[in-house]
C-alpha cells in the first residue's frame, strides 16, 4: 500500500502539490528557439547549399540542438556566419509564421519531413536530426489548444523582440549562452562572467526587472555540469562565488526540484569556506536525492539506502575538508556501519580510502589501512580507488625511506592503470608526485623534467569546456616545485613569472592557494637570508608559521641563529627535533640537525657537532635524500677542516662534489667549491717543503715557507698554528737579519 | 537637586483607551459597508465578527452613510454593473466597464478587478504551462502595469486607504517587500479600520525589532494587530496579555479573540486551557471551520478519540473540501492508526492549499508511522522549504535519520530544531540521545542537564542522565540525579506511564548500602517494595542491611537516626556537582 501512495503522491515531478507537465518523461519542449532550429533543419534538408557551407552548417547542428536557448539575434548571427543565404531563408520562414496567423505555425509543423517516411533524407528516424524532429513533433502534438496558442504567442514575442528595441519590457537574455558569436563547444572563450556584468550595466532597471527567467531542464543541467566541471578543474573560469550563488538561488526558486543545484551550492560554499551553507546544502541535496532513488528496493544497491550511505560519507568528507577530524571520524564511522549492514562493498571501499586519508591528515601511520584498501579496491575492480591508494602508499613510502626504484615501480604500475581507464586526474597527480619524489631525492633535473611534462600535457578530459590547463592541486604542486627549482638556481626573474602565473591561476581565496603562498614566502626568505637582510627575513617567518607551523619554527631558528641569538635558536631547534621525531618528518630532522651543528660551530664546539652530522648523514643516506646528504657532507668536511684534518675533509668532499655540481643549488655549489679551496689551502704542502728545506738548512726558503704558512693559517683562523709558524718565522727572520726577497720572484 | 532630577524615572504605563464601545461599533459598521462595496470580503468578515460581538446600536445611533460626491453619482450605474460582474468573478468584464470612472470607489474596484483577473489567470496558467521553461514564468502579468499606474498616483498623493492597500499588495507580489511595508504602514494611517492592511503588514514583519521600528497609527485596532503579531512571533505571554486586556475592554464575546487565545495556548502547549477555549468556540460558532485543525491537534495529543471523531464528522458535513477538514480527518485516521488514509487526507489538504505548512509536517509524521522513511524525509523537507522556522519538521527529519541509525547525521537536524526552540526539552533530550549513541558523553550530559534545566516535559532527561552516569561509574552523580528525579516525579503529582521510580530507588538503595548509609538504604529498599518489579530486590536489600547491622552493632548507626526521619535522603555529596558540565 505504502508504495502505491508513494508513487502516486511522491512523484519527483510534483512540487507543492502541482504536477508538472514533465510527468510524462519528456524533457524536450517546443520553444520558439526550437522552432527556429527546426526551420533551419528544414531549410537544410530542402534547399540547395554549397558544400563548404553545408559542412559548416552540419557542424553547427549538434551544438544548436543541445545547447541552451539563444535569442533570435544570436541564433541568426550564428547561422549567418556559416551561410547567409540559409539564415535569410530561416528568417523569412519565421517571419511568415510570426506575422501571419496561428495556422501558419500549424502549417509549418505539418510540412516538416516526417522522419518515418523519408528514408534517404538526413531526417531519417535514427539520425540525430531525425531524432530531434521526432522529439519536437511529439512534444508539439501533445500540446493542448491553449498551450499551442501560448506557444504561438511566445513565438511572436520571440520574433518581434529581436526587432523591437527593448524598452521597459524585460529583455529575455539567456544567461547561459556560452558565447555570443558562435556556439562552438570547444571554443576557449568563456564570457559568462563578463556577460552578467554587462547585463547589469546595460539594464539599470529596478531590482525586480533584473530577475532572470527560469531555465529549462536541459539548460539547467548544462549550466550545472559546466559550473561543476569548472569548479573542479579551473576555478577561475567558473562564476564568482556570489554570482554563482545568485544563479543557483534563481534556479531553485523556479525549479525547487533541481536537487543537483543544492550540490553545486555545496561545492560553491566550500570555495568560500562557508561551513554553514555547505552543510545545509549537502544535507538538502541528499534529502532530495533520497526521493529520486526511492523507487527501487528500499535497502539494496539502487535504493535510497545507498544514498544514505553516501550522504554520511559526504558529510565526513566535508568535515574533513574543514579540518574537523573528530566530526569527520564520527560521520565516517556511521557511513561504514551502514555500508556494512547493507553489504555495500563499493561504498565500504570508499569509506576505507577516506579512513586512511583521515588517519594521514591526523598524522598517524595508516599504511596498513592503505594497503588493505588497495587490495580490496583491486578486488572490487575500482581502479580509481586502487591507484589512489597506491599513490598514497607511495607518498608514505617516500617519507619512510623506501628506495626510489620501489616507488617508481609502483607509480609505473598505477600509470598503466590510469592510461587504461583514462583517469586523467590521477595521471596528473602521478606526475606531480614523481616531481615531488625526485625533488625530495635531490634530483633536480629529473624533477624539472617531470614538472615540465605535466605542465605541457594538454587536458585529457573528453569534454573540457574550453579549459586548456586544469587548475588542480597537481598543477599547483608542480608549479611550486618549478618555482623553487628556479630559485635554487638563482633565476629570480623566472621565479617571479611562475609565481605570477600561480597567483592568477589560483587566486588567494581558492583552495590550493596556500601551496604557492608558502612557496613564495620560502623563496623570499631564502633570498633575504642569502643577501644577509635578516631584518627583512623576520616578518616572513610569521607568515610562514601561519601556513606551516613546523616550517615557521625552523625558519625562526635560522633567523635567530643569523642574529647570533644562539640560546633561543637552540631551544627552538630542540623543540623542533622532538616534534619532528614524533611526526617522522625525516627531512626536517636532518635540517634541524644541521642547524644544531652550525650552532655548535659558533661556540667552536666542532667536535660536539660531529655526532649530529654523522647521525644526519646516516639518516639522509638511509632515506636516499641526496641533496641533504650532500649538504651534510659539506658540513662534515667543514668541521673536519676546523678540527685540523683537511686531508680527511678533502676526501669526504670529493665524494659529495659530483652530485652537488650536478643537482645542487647555486648556493651549495658555491659553498662546496669554496670549501674545497680552503681544504686544499689547508693541506698546503708547506710542512713537507719545510722539512725538506730544514734538511738542507736552507733557512731563507724556510722562512718564506713559514711566512706563507702563517698567512694561510691566519686566513683559516687556526690561530695556534698561525702563531707557531709566525714564531718560527720570527726566529728565522731574526737569525737571518736580511730583508726577505719577494717570494714570488724565486722558484 | 540635579541628582534628584536625574534619578527619578517615571514609568509611563500606556493605557489603551478604548473610547467607548459605541464609537468602535459605529466605526466598524461604517467600515463594513466600505469594504463590502469594494469586494474586500475577508476584511468584511473580520469586522462583522467583531461588530457582532458588541451590543447592537439603537436606531438613531447608526452611523450616517458616507458622503456622496458628484463623481460617485456619475459612476453609480457603472459601479453597480461592474460590482455584479465582479461578484460573479468576471473580473475583466468588470474592469472594462469601470475604465472611465473617476470616483475613488470605482477606481479601486477597477484596479482590484485587474489585479484579481491577473491572479486568476495565473492560477489557470499553472495548470497548462509550456513545460518547465514556462513554469516559473507564470506570473501575474497585470502586476507590472498596476505598479506603474499606482506608483504614479502614489507619488501624486492621490491614493486613499484602499488603493494604498492594493498598491502594497502589488508590491508584495513583486517581491518588493521593503516598499510594501512602507505602503502598508501608510495604508493603516490612511484607513486604520481596514484589517486587511494590518494582516498584510503582519505577514511582512519578521522580528520584534522590525515591529518596534514601525510608526503605526494610534487606534484601538492596533491592539488587535499587536496581539496577532505577538502570537506570530511566538511571544505568547505578551499576546495573551493583550488579548486579556481586549476581553476586559468589552470584546469578550468575540469569537475571533477566543480562537486567537486558544491558538496561543496551543502554541505554548497549555493543552487543557486551549481545549476549554476551543470547546467554548464550538458552542458559540458551531459551523466554524477555521482553526479546527489546531483543535484536532489538541484532541490528538490528548488521545480523545470520540471527540475527534465527532469533530471530523461534523466538519465533513459542513464542508469536506476545506484544508482544515482534511487535516482534522487526517488526524482522526492517524489516531486510529490508519496511517495510509491519514496520509491520503493530508495529501488532499495539500492539493487544496500547497502552502499549508502543517499538513506537510503531519504527513511526514504519518509516513514515519508507516516506516516509509524516504517519503517522510520528503514531506519534512517540503515543510522546511515552505517555512524554514518549522521546528517540528526539523525535529521530524532528525527522528527519521535516527530511525535510520544515523545518529551523527541526525545531529544537524536536531541542532536546527533546538536552535529554533532553545527552551524545548524534547530537542535537547533527542540531542543527548544522539550524543550518547556516538559515545560523546560530555556533550550528552550537557544536553540532558540542560533539558532538565529548561523544564523537562517528558521527565526523561534526568533518568537518562542518571543512567549515563551509572554507565560511566560516576555513582555519586548518578545518585544525585536519581534523587532529583524522584523528587521531580513525586512533586508533579500525576503518575507518568514510563516513570521508572523503581529503577531509581533500586539504584539509590544499592548506592547507600555501598556507602554504608544503612538508614537511607533501608528507606529506599522499603520504598522499592511498593513496586512490583523491584519488590524482590528491595526485600533482599533489607535482609542484607539487617545482617550487616547485626554483625556490626555499631553505635555509629545512631548518627543517622535523626536523618532517617527525613523523607528525602540527605546528600552525602555536594549538591549535584554538575556545574562543571552545565553549558
Amino acid at each position: 500500500m505504502a508504495s502505491v501512495h508513494e508513487s502516486l503522491y511522491f512523484n519527483p515531478m510534483m512540487t507543492n502539490g502541482v504536477v508538472h507537465a514533465n510527468v510524462f518523461g519528456i524533457k524536450d519542449w517546443v520553444t520558439p528557439y526550437k522552432i527556429s532550429v527546426l526551420a533551419l533543419l528544414y531549410e537544410m534538408t530542402t534547399s540547395k547549399i554549397s558544400l563548404p557551407e553545408r559542412r559548416r552548417l552540419n557542424k553547427l547542428i549538434l551544438p544548436l540542438q543541445q545547447g541552451p536557448d539563444l535569442t533570435l539575434g544570436q541564433f541568426l548571427k550564428t547561422v549567418e556566419d556559416c551561410c547567409p543565404q540559409t539564415a535569410y531563408a530561416v528568417k523569412l520562414r519565421l517571419h511568415e509564421m510570426a506575422d501571419g496567423e496561428l495556422k501558419d505555425m500549424e502549417f509549418f509543423f505539418s510540412t516538416l519531413p516526417t522522419p518515418f517516411t523519408a528514408f534517404d533524407s538526413e531526417a531519417y528516424k535514427t539520425s540525430v536530426v531525425g531524432l530531434f524532429m521526432r522529439h519536437m513533433l511529439l512534444a508539439y502534438n501533445k500540446l493542448s489548444f491553449s498551450q499551442v496558442y501560448k506557444l504561438y504567442k511566445s513565438l511572436q514575442q520571440y520574433y518581434h523582440s529581436h526587432y523591437a528595441k527593448p524598452t521597459d519590457r524585460q529583455v529575455d537574455v539567456p544567461v547561459l549562452a556560452a558565447d555570443d558569436s558562435d556556439m562552438d563547444l570547444t571554443s576557449t572563450e568563456d564570457t559568462v562572467g563578463d556577460r552578467t556584468d554587462k547585463e547589469e550595466l546595460d539594464t539599470p532597471l529596478h531590482e525586480s526587472e533584473l530577475r532572470r527567467g527560469p531555465l529549462s531542464q536541459k539548460q539547467a543541467e548544462y549550466f550545472l555540469a559546466r559550473q561543476a566541471y569548472l569548479l573542479k578543474n579551473d576555478e577561475n573560469k567558473a562564476l564568482k562565488p556570489a554570482a554563482l550563488q545568485d544563479e543557483l538561488n534563481n534556479m531553485l526558486k523556479f525549479n525547487p526540484d533541481f536537487a543537483e543545484a543544492h550540490y553545486l551550492n555545496y561545492l560553491n560554499s566550500m570555495r568560500v569556506q562557508d561551513i554553514f551553507i555547505s552543510t545545509h546544502s549537502l544535507l538538502h541535496y541528499f534529502d532530495r536525492l533520497i526521493l529520486s532513488g526511492s523507487e527501487g528496493k528500499s535497502n539494496g544497491d539502487e535504493g535510497y539506502g545507498r544514498s544514505l550511505r553516501y550522504a554520511a560519507l559526504n558529510l565526513a568528507s566535508l568535515h574533513c575538508r574543514f579540518g574537523h577530524y573528530q566530526q569527520a571520524d564520527l560521520a565516517l564511522q556511521e557511513a561504514i556501519r551502514i555500508a556494512q549492514e547493507s553489504n555495500d562493498h563499493v561504498c565500504l571501499q570508499h569509506c576505507l580510502s577516506w579512513l586512511y586519508t583521515l588517519e594521514q591528515m591526523k598524522g598517524s601511520d595508516s599504511s596498513v589501512l592503505t594497503e588493505d584498501s588497495v587490495k580490496m579496491a583491486a578486488h572490487f575492480c575500482l581502479p580509481y580507488l586502487a591507484s589512489l591508494g597506491i599513490q598514497s602508499l607511495v607518498q608514505q613510502g617516500a617519507i619512510q625511506g623506501k628506495t626510489a626504484h620501489e616507488l617508481m615501480d609502483a607509480l609505473k604500475d598505477t600509470d598503466i592503470l590510469h592510461w587504461k581507464h583514462s583517469l586523467s586526474e590521477l595521471i596528473e597527480i602521478s606526475l606531480a608526485q614523481t616531481t615531488s619524489i625526485w625533488r625530495m631525492y635531490g634530483k633536480s633535473t629529473m624533477a624539472l623534467q617531470q614538472a615540465q611534462l605535466l605542465l605541457n600535457m594538454s587536458s585529457l578530459e573528453p569534454v573540457n569546456f574550453g579549459v586548456q590547463q586544469n587548475n588542480t592541486e597537481a598543477f599547483a604542486v608542480a608549479l611550486c616545485h618549478l618555482a623553487e627549482l628556479h630559485a635554487e638556481q638563482g633565476l629570480y626573474g623566472a621565479v617571479a613569472e611562475i609565481l605570477l602565473h600561480l597567483k592568477e591561476q589560483f587566486p588567494p581565496h581558492t583552495q590550493h592557494a596556500k601551496l604557492w603562498m608558502l612557496c613564495d614566502l620560502k623563496i623570499q626568505f631564502e633570498r633575504h637570508m642569502n643577501e644577509g637582510k635578516y631584518h627583512l627575513a623576520e616578518p616572513q617567518v610569521t607568515a610562514i608559521a601561519a601556513l606551516n607551523k613546523t616550517e615557521g619554527l625552523y625558519r625562526k631558528a635560522q633567523v635567530l641563529k643569523a642574529l647570533n641569538r644562539s640560546t633561543e635558536a637552540y631551544s627552538i631547534l630542540q623543540r623542533l627535533q622532538v616534534h619532528c621525531e614524533k611526526t617522522k618528518c625525516t627531512e626536517m630532522i636532518i635540517r634541524v640537525m644541521l642547524s644544531t651543528a652550525e650552532l655548535h660551530w659558533e661556540s667552536c664546539g666542532f667536535s660536539t657537532a660531529l655526532p649530529f652530522l654523522l647521525q644526519a648523514l646516516a639518516l639522509a643516506r638511509q632515506h636516499h635524500l641526496q641533496a641533504l646528504a650532500s649538504e651534510t657532507v659539506l658540513h662534515l668536511a667543514f668541521t673536519q677542516l676546523m678540527l685540523g684534518v683537511p686531508e680527511q675533509a678533502l676526501t669526504v668532499l670529493h665524494e659529495a662534489m659530483e652530485p652537488i655540481l650536478a643537482h645542487g643549488a647555486v648556493m651549495d655549489k658555491g659553498r662546496a667549491l669554496l670549501l674545497t679551496a680552503r681544504c686544499q689551502m689547508a693541506c698546503f704542502c708547506g710542512s713537507a717543503a719545510a722539512s725538506y728545506f730544514s734538511m738542507l738548512n736552507c733557512k731563507e726558503r724556510l722562512r718564506d715557507v713559514y711566512y706563507l704558512q702563517a698567512q694561510l693559517y691566519r686566513s683559516l683562523r687556526q690561530t695556534s698554528q698561525c702563531n707557531k709558524c709566525a714564531m718560527l718565522f720570527r726566529l728565522l727572520d731574526q737569525e737571518l737579519q736580511s730583508p726577505a726577497a719577494p717570494i714570488s720572484m724565486r722558484l | 537637586f540635579s541628582l534628584l532630577v536625574g534619578i527619578v524615572v517615571v514609568v509611563v504605563v500606556v493605557v489603551v483607551v478604548f473610547g467607548d464601545l459605541l464609537q468602535i461599533k459605529k466605526q466598524l459598521i461604517s467600515v463594513i459597508s466600505l469594504c463590502k462595496e469594494r469586494g474586500l470580503v475577508h476584511s468584511v468578515k473580520w469586522a462583522s465578527e467583531l461588530a457582532f460581538a458588541l451590543d447592537p446600536l439603537p436606531k438613531d445611533e447608526l452611523p450616517p452613510p458616507p458622503p456622496f460626491t458628484e463623481e460617485d453619482a456619475q459612476d453609480l450605474d457603472a459601479l453597480a454593473l461592474a460590482k455584479s460582474y465582479f461578484d460573479l468573478k468576471e473580473y475583466d468584464r468588470a474592469a472594462y466597464f469601470l475604465r472611465g470612472c473617476r470616483s475613488h470607489k470605482a477606481y479601486f474596484l477597477y484596479m482590484y478587478s485587474r489585479y484579481l483577473s491577473g491572479e486568476k489567470k495565473k492560477d489557470d496558467e499553472t495548470v497548462d504551462s509550456l513545460g518547465p521553461l514556462e513554469k516559473g514564468q507564470v506570473r501575474n502579468e497585470a502586476l507590472r502595469e498596476l505598479r506603474v499606474e499606482l506608483s504614479k498616483k502614489h507619488s501624486a498623493g492621490e491614493l486613499d486607504g484602499f488603493t494604498l492597500y492594493l498598491y502594497g499588495v502589488v508590491l508584495r507580489k513583486l517581491d518588493l517587500l521593503k516598499e510594501a511595508v512602507d505602503v502598508f504602514v501608510e495604508a493603516t494611517h490612511a484607513l486604520p479600520l481596514h484589517w486587511g492592511a494590518w494582516l498584510e503588514l503582519c505577514n511582512l514583519i519578521t522580528n520584534i525589532e522590525m515591529l518596534k521600528s514601525l510608526s503605526l497609527p494610534d487606534c484601538w485596532i492596533r491592539d488587535f494587530f499587536m496581539a496577532h503579531m505577538y502570537t506570530e512571533l511566538q511571544m505568547i505571554k505578551e499576546a495573551l496579555q493583550k488579548y486579556q486586556s481586549l476581553i476586559e475592554a468589552g470584546f469578550s464575546k468575540s469569537t475571533y479573540i477566543i480562537s486567537q487565545i486558544a491558538v496561543a495556548y496551543h502554541n505554548i502547549r497549555d493543552i487543557d486551557q486551549a481545549l476549554a477555549l476551543f470547546n467554548e468556540l464550538r458552542d458559540q460558532d458551531p459551523y466554524r471551520i477555521e482553526n479546527m485543525d489546531t483543535f484536532s491537534n489538541l484532541l490528538y495529543v490528548k488521545s480523545m478519540k470520540p471527540e475527534l471523531s465527532y469533530l471530523a464528522h461534523n466538519l465533513v458535513e459542513i464542508d469536506k473540501y476545506r484544508v482544515e477538514t482534511c487535516c482534522v480527518i487526517g488526524n482522526y485516521y492517524s489516531l486510529r492508526s490508519q496511517h495510509e488514509k491519514a496520509a491520503l487526507y493530508f495529501q488532499r489538504a495539500l492539493k487544496l492549499n500547497p502552502r499549508c505548512l502543517g499538513a506537510w509536517t503531519l504527513m511526514g509524521h504519518e509516513y514515519m508511522e508507516m516506516k516509509n522513511t524516504s517519503a517522510a524525509i520528503q514531506a519534512y523537507r517540503h515543510a522546511v522549504e515552505v517555512n524554514k522556522r518549522d521546528y517540528r519538521a526539523w525535529y521530524g527529519l532528525g527522528q527519521t535519520y535516527e530511525i535510520l541509525k544515523m545518529p551523527f547525521y541526525c545531529l544537524y537536524y536536531y541542532r536546527k530544531a533546538h536552535q529554533l526552540r532553545p527552551n524545548d526539552s524534547r530537542m535537547l533530550v533527542a540531542l543527548g540521545e544522539s550524543y550518547e549513541k556516538l559515545s560523546q558523553h560530555v556533550e550528552a550530559k550537557k544536553c540532558y542537564w540542560r533539558a532538565y534545566s529548561v523544564g523537562d516535559v517528558e521527565k526523561m532527561a534526568l533518568l537518562k542522565l542518571a543512567k549515563l552516569h551509572e554507565q560511566l561509574n560516576e555513582s555519586d552523580d548518578a545518585a544525585q540525579c536519581y534523587i532529583i528525579y524522584i523528587q521531580d516525579i513525586f512533586s508533579c503529582g500525576e503518575q507518568l506511564e514510563h516513570a521508572e521510580v523503581s529503577t531509581a530507588l533500586r539504584y539509590l538503595g544499592q548506592y547507600y548500602f555501598k556507602n554504608k548509609l544503612y538508614d537511607e538504604a533501608s528507606l529506599c529498599a522499603q520504598r522499592c517494595c511498593d513496586y512490583n518489579d523491584a519488590r524482590e530486590e528491595g526485600k533482599a536489600l533489607l535482609r542484607q542491611i539487617s545482617q550487616v547491622r547485626d554483625q556490626a552493632e555499631t553505635p555509629s548507626a545512631e548518627l543517622f537516626a535523626p536523618l532517617s526521619n527525613n523523607n528525602t535522603p540527605v546528600r552525602r555529596v555536594s549538591p549535584l556537582n554538575l556545574s562543571s558540565f552545565t553549558p
